[in-house]
């Protein structure tokens, strides 16, 4: 029986093989041979002759058990609610065991990559959302193109600085989504530069209706798949600010060297006057050394504005505060500029208050202030004018307000928010004085960033202004 | 000693120079050297009024700050370059910025010398001596 068994089964699947083959028209190969398809079915048909009708009804009965041993195997549990079927397909059951071991075996292989995979896309993805993240939230307006100068990848900065939108950018050419030409022009001869890992830095200015902006470029190449360029990376950094802030230090410096040549100027002249004996007379002589000695005074003024400013503004400066009397401050400011005020007829009213009433305040830093107030009220007063310096004291709010007024040029509306900034100076007024444009500035910043109090200036053109300032008085 | 004399021969023929300066320590010290030196000088102390001057009194030569209110001094010796009647007048420019003229300013201009402030009264007028006896 189990001879005819294993006959039978080997009948079975040659027949089953040879239907296949002719079904399919293929070849079957067994081992290292090649039987074609028809003479497969040749023999396959020779050997049922051969075996008899007798053997039919076994092969039927077989065929039922394969298929019913095939529709119940639980692949994954390798068992088969057929029971005893697989023993009874002997080899064939083996063999089919053995491959659905090995089926079994490459399934789990395949989920195992699969899952592998899944995580692999899954770290990809947060790596690439990372990526984008980062590139989203930097501020300097980045670019990508590939070796078809099409943009692959921008953020929205670039977007909101190049002006386009980002949505269609991407896939399209270059120089389709860019306005700026040269831009475009340097992207491509960056890409054909073929320079791997090179930057190019480039300054490049955008003109939009906002205004002139400056950027520094950066350009650089990405590599390709074969070490070939692949696509270029424009990084565009806004630099306007810097450039402004270089303007400005360069503005000041400029304007500093001017106003310290100016009084040095007229030292260096006079000594040389005197030594070159072009004084006639002692008279003369005396004026010469009267205006050295002002001059030189000028000078001294100018380098303590300047180093103070450049102290408070750094936080390097001593504070020593103290209780002052505002009085006693202006009195003596008035006392230094009167001579001045005297030369150009003006007149000094002095509105104070007693010297009872203090402060607590850096006396020099104060004086300071006050000199620069009254020194400007008597540089912009034309001739005849008057200047009244007042203190008031404001005892239910604890506090002492002083005040320099003048029947001055006045500071026109356009101006006034500024007049207390570093540098600025009233166009208007500029040819009444020379100036840096720091004293006012100086003056805020003591009144202000060290004393904590409060400035005020209210001015009309042709009548004159006023400088108030507040101070906490001392309890 | 060459110097003195040379200053003596100038002199002589008492040329006019307008100086022009918004610094009036500057305009003081300048006009007393030139003076001394037997110079007759005018000062005026900005742009516009240098310009007047130079129009009215018809100076030989003009020494000109350069930063200065309404006018500055290259634009005045521009303008007076442009004009038949003060065409001819040469100028020294006294200036406390580092600035550099370009030949074409030069030309347009008719400045011949750029002195820096601060600067040296006698080597002033020894530029002066210069640019006076220098060709048209």
């Amino acid at each position: 029986m189990r001879r005819v068994n294993i006959w039978s089964m080997a009948m079975l699947v040659l027949i089953v093989a040879s239907g296949t083959a002719l079904l399919w028209g293929r070849p079957l190969i067994v081992g290292r041979l090649m039987l074609p398809a028809t003479s497969l079915a040749a023999a396959g048909g020779m050997s049922a002759a051969l075996c008899g009708l007798g053997l039919v009804t076994s092969l039927r009965r077989q065929c039922r058990f394969l298929i019913q041993f095939i529709e119940t195997t639980d692949l994954d549990r390798r068992t088969s609610s057929a029971g005893e079927v697989a023993p009874t397909l002997g080899p064939l059951g083996r063999s089919i065991d053995g491959l659905l071991d090995r089926v079994a075996d490459m399934t789990e292989r395949v989920t195992g990559r699969v899952k592998e995979l899944e995580i692999h896309l899954k770290v990809a993805t947060a790596e690439r959302q990372h990526a984008q993240a980062v590139l989203y939230s930097l501020s300097d307006a980045v670019l990508v193109t590939d070796l078809f100068d099409e943009v692959v990848l921008a953020n929205e900065s670039a977007a909101r600085t190049l002006e386009f939108d980002l949505k269609r950018s991407r896939r399209s050419p270059v120089d389709r989504v860019l306005d700026d030409e040269d831009l475009v022009a340097m992207i491509r001869d960056m890409r054909k530069s073929d320079s791997h890992g090179g930057k190019r830095i480039v300054e490049h200015k955008i003109t939009s209706p906002a205004g002139e902006k400056t950027y520094k470029v950066t350009l650089s190449c990405v590599p390709g798949t074969e070490g070939e360029v692949g696509g270029v990376v424009a990084v565009l950094h806004d630099v306007t600010r810097e450039r402004e802030v270089a303007e400005m230090k360069n503005d000041f410096v400029s304007s500093v060297s001017h106003e310290l040549r100016t009084p040095l100027a007229s030292i260096h002249a006079y000594v040389e006057m005197l030594i070159d004996g072009e004084a006639r007379d002692e008279k003369t002589a005396q004026e010469f050394y009267e205006i050295i000695r002002t001059e030189a005074q000028r000078l001294g003024r100018l380098i303590d504005n300047i180093l103070n400013i450049s102290r408070i503004e750094s936080g390097l400066v001593k504070v020593n505060k103290q209780p002052q009397s505002l009085t006693v401050v202006m009195k003596d400011a008035i006392e230094v500029i009167a001579p001045q005020a005297r030369l150009k007829g003006l007149s000094i009213v002095e509105k104070l208050t007693p010297v009872f009433y203090q402060t607590r305040a850096d006396k020099d830093m104060l004086y300071q202030a006050v000199l620069n107030l009254l020194s400007n009220a008597v540089k912009y007063t034309p001739q005849g004018g008057t200047i009244t310096v007042e203190t008031e004291v404001d005892e239910a709010h604890g506090r002492v307000v002083g005040r320099i007024r003048d029947t001055g040029a006045g500071i026109p509306p356009k101006d006034l928010p500024f007049v207390f900034d570093k540098f600025y100076r009233v166009e208007a007024n500029n040819h009444m004085a020379k100036g840096t444009g720091l004293g006012l500035s100086l003056v805020r910043h003591i009144i202000e960033t060290v004393h904590q109090g409060r400035i005020v200036v209210d001015s009309q053109v042709g009548k004159g202004s006023c400088f108030g300032f507040e101070l906490e008085l001392c309890k | 000693m060459t110097l003195i004399s040379t200053d003596a021969a100038v002199a002589s023929s008492a040329r006019k120079i307008l100086v022009v300066d918004d610094e009036s320590h500057i305009l003081h010290v300048v006009s007393l050297k030139l003076r001394n030196a037997g110079f007759t000088v005018v000062t005026g102390s900005d742009g516009q009024e240098g310009l007047d001057l130079a129009h009215s009194e018809l100076p030989d030569l003009i020494i000109t700050d350069f930063q200065m209110p309404q006018l500055s001094g290259l634009e005045l010796c521009r303008r007076l370059r442009q004009e038949p009647a003060t065409s001819h007048i040469r100028a020294i420019m006294l200036t406390a910025r580092g600035y550099q003229l370009g030949p074409q300013d030069a030309e347009q201009s008719g400045i011949r010398r750029m002195l820096s402030k601060p600067f040296s009264p006698r080597h002033l007028l020894a530029t002066v001596n210069e640019v006076l006896n220098e060709a048209a």
